[in-house]
């Protein structure tokens, strides 16, 4: 059976500030859903539901039908959702394999001490990180942080991942390489992703399906390329950026 | 099938410990009685390091632990007629369920809130305990216990074999990285799926356990329970310096700190006026090893000896 | 049912208390708020400025309210010696203190609080003196009310007072709220971060020590090196209720401590029992009101 996970019409308030006022939207096993909008518009508070790290002022959210919301954190990894930090944060303490073993071991995997260092071997493999599988977690530089924290949030064996801002500060060569690269994991592993992101190239390049947000609600959403051209997403963001993201 | 192989240090320690429990039998009487106090600073210093060591959540009143403890031998032997041996189990129980409720309501605080907590508990229990009649009220209890050096000695001994090797497993074990993973950054370790809540009462719980057992094995030697030496708060700090100077969260570190720590103190035993200069010894070193070597002595051995790093832990 | 005269007695004796813990309380406070790092010495310092007043004292006949200044002005000197021996390498450069650093400064100051209480046992020995000063007790209607408690309390109170108008009217209070509430943001005004944190500390430290010398008048034979251990967990506590950080909570949770412990025996609760319930006020505070219950 393939995960889906649901949020219908969720709201979340801060206080005074009203961060999202009723936003629905669904992600499924295989596929890549890209959620955009300018900055406050509420992307990190949605991600940030959606993983158990807070919880909705009404609405629910649920996976395979059954709720999450309200869960904490380490029960909704459990089910199978897992959420990478945008600004990344590695066990410091520990190396790059043994980071990736952790989320082996309690995630929905549940993998037993061994077999986990096996599959985090494995994974960093996949993810193009073996040569720094005995780097402790300190010495990595950025980029690598951000692979690492790719690589933990997979390592948990959750069927749907939430990506906050993956590609952030990368351009050129770099950002094609690492959009190569989710793709190419996305596919050979099969889970559904949910992508924040402010670089257009690479949500146009990976979803399949787009929602705009702003100000806490939906503006718009569909195939990337209509949402690209729709008025009301272009006045969103003044036009410039999405005008000139190549397709 | 498959011998497990196990690291160096464990083997070192194992064996230490076998040549202590055979060769007790045979030495002279004020050594069996050194041994013991000393293998009661050990228990203490691995006990705290279930907590302290492998979570970093600092507890400045461990030593309530071992009130509970002292206090469950006294009240069993006292009250039910226990043997001593009894008394000891039923400190390690009650230690360990006190930890779990204390732990409950403490462990969701972090940093120096929980250190505060800790602290605050401690000092409450030493203020109530007294009060109550029915444990001794202010005198304490008083047992006719006459001096069993060799029962004491190898319960003593059991309970710190049982904590090294304890250790040994919790820190190569699953639960060994989700500490670790909690100790690095707990936010995080729960978005990788940690039960973070779980781990830490576990470990806190064992920590109680160990804790109250020695205590009780404590006020054995002592046959008696007093308010004062029941609930001492120079042994809550030096379970702490043991474990600081040490190395926190190792295999070794505890005992050597245990060594560092007990040599000073039963030398300058004798010397009444020099008392508290032992523990001014022991916060300097405190100090220096925090702003300079926050490992500890194992810790930092690892770190810049990479050759020794798969022989010491 | 407890007699009203002896209620009303304790309660006046726990208020008067409870500025004296209010001032104790307050040096920690401005410590915490503003480097977020807890000095687990810091019951040590408030017994060296206790031994300052007394040997003032006995060597110049100066009375506790007296010694507040020179005592205040050693704290400064303390402080600012501090900051530079420990605190500058850990909070040099951060923009927030990190959860090592909180543990490092944690076990280091717990390492400097046994040196010094130790110190102090082996240079000023064990035996408990006391401060001879006896002004005479003023009769307000039907209670008495011991004069050196209310100067030491009206004096506690102003060195509040003084402390929270120097931190909303100067430059430099304003600078050093500014650096408490965001490293970053003080620094692109041209505040120099290391000259704020030493600066609190200095005041933090005299402010630690002027209480030390205060509560003399509470310890007319108490006076030991081990005094520490009993009031550095109640200014803890203090510190929480009033909220780290918030400059009249000191005052909040002083009066609160003093009252719970001198007025519950008033109703037959032991003095002992009181003490307890003074500190296990703490758990229902970090449970319910963690920022304090100051808003």
């Amino acid at each position: 059976m393939t995960a889906r996970l649901v949020a219908r019409d969720v709201r979340k308030d801060f206080g005074g500030v009203q961060a999202l006022r009723g936003v629905s939207l669904s992600v499924d096993e295989g596929s890549v859903v890209g959620l955009i909008g300018p900055n406050g518009s509420g992307k990190t508070t949605l991600l940030n539901l959606l993983a158990g790290a807070e919880k909705p002022t009404s609405g629910t959210i649920e996976l395979n039908g059954r709720r999450t919301d309200g869960l904490p954190v380490n029960r909704v990894v459990g089910l199978g959702i897992a959420k990478t930090y945008q600004i990344p944060r590695p066990f410091l303490a520990m190396t790059v394999r043994e980071n990736v073993a952790v989320a082996a071991m309690y995630g929905a995997f549940h993998r037993k001490a061994g077999e986990a260092r096996d599959d985090a071997g494995r994974l960093l493999s996949l993810v193009g990180m073996d040569r720094q599988a005995e780097t402790v977690a300190t010495e990595l530089t950025v980029q690598h942080r951000k692979q690492l924290e790719l690589a933990r949030a997979i390592a948990t064996g959750a069927r749907i991942l939430l990506l906050d801002e993956v590609f952030a500060g990368l351009s050129g060569d770099e950002l094609a390489r690492s959009i190569n690269l989710v793709s190419k994991i996305q596919k050979e592993l099969g889970f559904g992703v949910l992508v924040v992101e402010h670089v257009m190239r690479a949500v146009l390049t990976l979803s399949g399906h787009v929602v705009v947000i702003e100000e806490g609600r939906t503006i718009a959403e569909g195939a990337p390329q209509e949402v690209v051209h729709d008025p009301a997403v272009v006045e969103a963001y003044l036009g410039t950026e999405v005008a000139r993201a190549p397709t | 099938m498959r011998f497990p192989t196990f690291g160096p240090t464990l083997y070192g320690l194992v064996l230490l410990m076998v040549v202590l429990g055979v060769a007790t039998p045979f030495l002279p009487i004020i050594v069996k009685v050194q041994l013991i106090n000393f293998l009661l600073f050990v228990g203490l210093a691995y006990a705290l390091n279930f907590i302290t060591g492998l979570t970093g959540y600092v507890s400045f009143g461990h030593a309530i632990f071992m009130g509970i403890g002292a206090y469950a031998l006294g009240g069993g032997i006292d009250r039910l007629g226990f043997p001593p041996l009894l008394g000891v189990v039923l400190g390690a129980g009650l230690g360990a369920a006190f930890a779990v409720g204390i732990g409950l309501v403490t462990l969701r605080f972090r940093g120096v809130y929980f250190a505060i907590t800790t602290l605050v508990l401690f000092l409450a229990a030493k203020n109530i305990v007294p009060e109550i009649s029915q444990l001794g009220g202010g005198v304490g209890i008083f047992m006719n216990l006459g001096f069993q050096p060799l029962a004491e000695f190898y319960t003593i001994w059991t309970i710190v074999v049982l904590e090294i090797g304890l250790t040994y497993w919790v820190t190569h074990g699953r639960l060994g990285y989700g500490l670790r993973a909690i100790k690095s950054d707990e936010d995080a370790a729960k978005t990788v799926g940690v039960n973070a809540s779980r781990l830490k009462l576990t470990v806190f719980g064992i920590s109680g356990m160990f804790a109250g057992a020695t205590g009780a094995v404590y006020a054995w030697t002592l046959s008696a329970v007093l308010p004062d030496t029941g609930f001492d708060i120079t042994y809550s700090l030096r379970m702490l310096a043991m474990i600081i100077i040490g190395g926190a969260g190792t295999l070794l570190g505890p005992f050597l700190g245990a060594i560092i720590v007990y040599v000073p103190y039963n030398y300058f035993q004798t010397v009444q006026s020099l008392l508290g200069l032992q523990l001014a010894v022991i916060g300097a070193l405190v100090l220096l090893i925090a702003l300079f070597i926050p490992t500890g002595i194992v810790g930092t051995i690892r770190r810049h000896v990479p050759i020794l790093r798969r022989y010491i832990e | 049912m407890a007699d009203l005269g002896l209620v009303v007695a304790d309660l006046v004796v726990g208020l008067m208390l409870g500025c004296v813990f209010a001032v104790i309380a307050h040096g920690l406070n401005v410590i915490w708020g503003v480097t977020k790092v807890v000095n687990v010495a810091h019951g040590e310092f408030i017994m060296l400025g206790a031994y300052g007043a007394y040997y003032l004292n006995v060597y110049l006949g100066f009375n506790p309210v007296l010694s507040v200044p020179v005592d205040a002005a050693i704290g400064i000197g303390v402080g600012f010696l501090f900051y530079f021996g420990l605190l500058h390498r850990e909070l040099r450069g951060k923009e927030a203190i990190t959860r090592e650093s909180e543990m490092v400064t944690l076990v280091a100051t717990f390492g400097l609080s046994l040196v010094i209480s130790n110190a102090a046992l082996a240079i000023f020995k064990g035996d408990a003196v006391g401060i001879r000063w006896t002004p005479e007790t003023l009769a307000l209607g039907p209670f008495d009310v011991a004069l050196g408690g209310l100067y030491v309390a009206i004096s506690s109170v102003a060195i509040i007072a003084i402390s929270d108008l120097f931190l909303s009217r100067t430059y430099l209070g304003n600078a050093i709220r500014a650096y408490s509430q965001d490293i970053g943001a003080a620094q692109l005004m041209g505040i120099n971060p290391a000259r704020i944190a030493a600066i609190a500390t200095a005041i933090g430290f005299a402010l630690t020590m002027a209480g030390g010398a205060l509560l003399t008048v509470w310890l007319p034979v108490g006076i030991t090196p081990l005094i520490g251990a009993t009031y550095a967990p109640i200014s803890f506590v203090i510190v929480v209720l009033g909220g780290p950080g918030k400059m009249w909570g000191s005052l909040l949770g002083g009066l609160t401590l003093g009252i719970l412990i001198d007025v519950l025996p008033a109703f037959g609760i032991s003095a002992s029992i009181a003490m307890a319930a003074a500190f296990l006020v703490l758990i229902p505070v970090l449970l319910f009101a963690r920022e304090g219950i100051l808003r």
